[in-house]
């Protein structure tokens, strides 16, 4: 039965289980019922060594993007209006795969033309990440986001990190108003 | 050797150190990156009498009284967003300076107004709360708070104790609900 976090709370991916191989990770929000565009919700990863940034580019898995270069990490694609049950968006880790000097993988969840459309996640609603064992299909740990973000228009939703030789889960949940490209240029992607 | 400490862990740092004269606790964590009200955490400490509460509020040492009155300890200074390299706030005592009727001085980390800003310690990057040795700095005993202190909105890190003629540290890492206000009172203190 999935575990649900608290923003701020932490979860060992190793200790609840233990056979852990692949995880899928979901993210998922409400459509828009109301009049205007669409929320187009974008989910990325950043893999992230020890000094807090990515080794190169390659390293910033987004709908650009779909496949890590060691294969490990794979985006399964754009969702452009949040349609559709379940996840809207997911990002498939090989656990294993993942390159040692990597030390934690950011998952971060933007709004498309933000500036231009005049949206940011206080008007998002139902948003959502989720662990799922990807060889089992059990859920094993779940963030809702019910906080109105207002201002931001990109957020750091979950890390899933290494932590004394376990994979971790953190619940994080903390917006940036400048969108993707302030993000992407905190941990180190080449913007230009 | 700096141990890492878990929850509820333990440490006699007569044995550690033996002849300690002078103890530093220091408070670390990185400033906010993301958008919102500043990291603001806060160390303080409680000497107390062998009831476990203090004499007066003059032995509750933090940010607006900074120095106990036989100035055994001394608080380096309130830091309102984490800035700066190492430990963002410190507090030093001088062992042989607390006064005989003091049993007990508890170290506690609190986040201010966690309530209002909605934060806890684990959205805090790279926070910690260590012991040193005062004299050549030796790291004793250290408590992640970002990590083992997640939910938590504050913690009594640890207590340094009399047990016959010697001071010794004993790491506690216990969460504590509402703040800096209920938790001087729990000392004692008319806040």
């Amino acid at each position: 039965m999935a575990i649900s976090l608290q923003k701020g709370g932490n979860l060992s991916l190793s200790k609840t289980d233990p056979d852990l191989r692949a995880v899928l990770v979901g993210l998922g929000w409400a459509a828009r019922t109301s009049e205007g565009v669409d929320f187009d919700l974008d989910a990325s990863l950043f893999m992230v060594g020890a000094n807090g940034k990515v080794r190169g580019d390659a390293d910033f898995i987004f709908y650009n993007q779909l496949k890590s270069g060691c294969g490990s990490i794979e985006h399964t694609g754009d969702n452009k209006t949040g349609e559709g049950e379940g996840d809207d968006e997911a990002l498939k880790i090989t656990l294993a795969g993942v390159p040692q000097d990597i030390e934690r993988l950011v998952v971060a969840v933007t709004i498309h033309d933000a500036a231009a459309r005049r949206q940011n996640f206080g008007m998002v609603q139902d948003a959502f990440i989720r662990i799922v064992n990807l060889d089992t299909d059990a859920e094993i740990v779940r963030f809702d986001l019910s906080e109105d973000y207002s201002t931001e228009t990109a957020m750091i939703f979950a890390e899933i990190y290494r932590h004394k030789g376990e994979w971790k889960f953190k619940a994080v949940g903390q917006g940036y108003a400048d969108g993707l490209g302030a993000l992407a240029i905190q941990y180190g992607v080449d913007v230009a | 050797m700096a141990i890492s400490l878990q929850k509820g862990g333990n440490v006699n740092l007569s044995k550690e150190a033996p002849g300690l004269k002078k103890v530093v606790i220091g408070l670390g964590w990185d400033p906010r990156a993301s958008d919102g009200a500043a990291f603001d955490l806060d160390g303080s400490a409680f000497l107390q009498k062998a009831d476990g509460k203090v004499r007066g509020d003059s032995d509750f040492i933090f940010y607006n009284n900074l120095k106990s009155t036989d100035g055994s300890v001394i608080h380096a200074g309130d830091n309102t967003t984490g800035g700066g390299d190492g430990d963002d706030e410190k507090l030093t005592i001088d062992l042989a300076a607390v006064p005989a009727e003091i049993d007990k001085v508890s170290f506690c980390v609190t986040i201010h107004e966690a309530e209002q800003r909605k934060q806890n310690f684990g959205m805090v990057a790279k926070a910690y709360i260590r012991c040193l040795n005062g004299d050549g700095n030796a790291e004793l005993a250290r408590y992640d708070l970002s990590e083992d202190g997640s939910t938590e909105t504050a913690m009594i890190f640890g207590e340094l104790y009399r047990a016959g003629s010697e001071w010794k540290f004993r790491a506690i890492g216990q969460g504590f609900k509402g703040g800096l206000g209920p938790l001087a009172r729990s000392f004692g203190v008319n806040a």
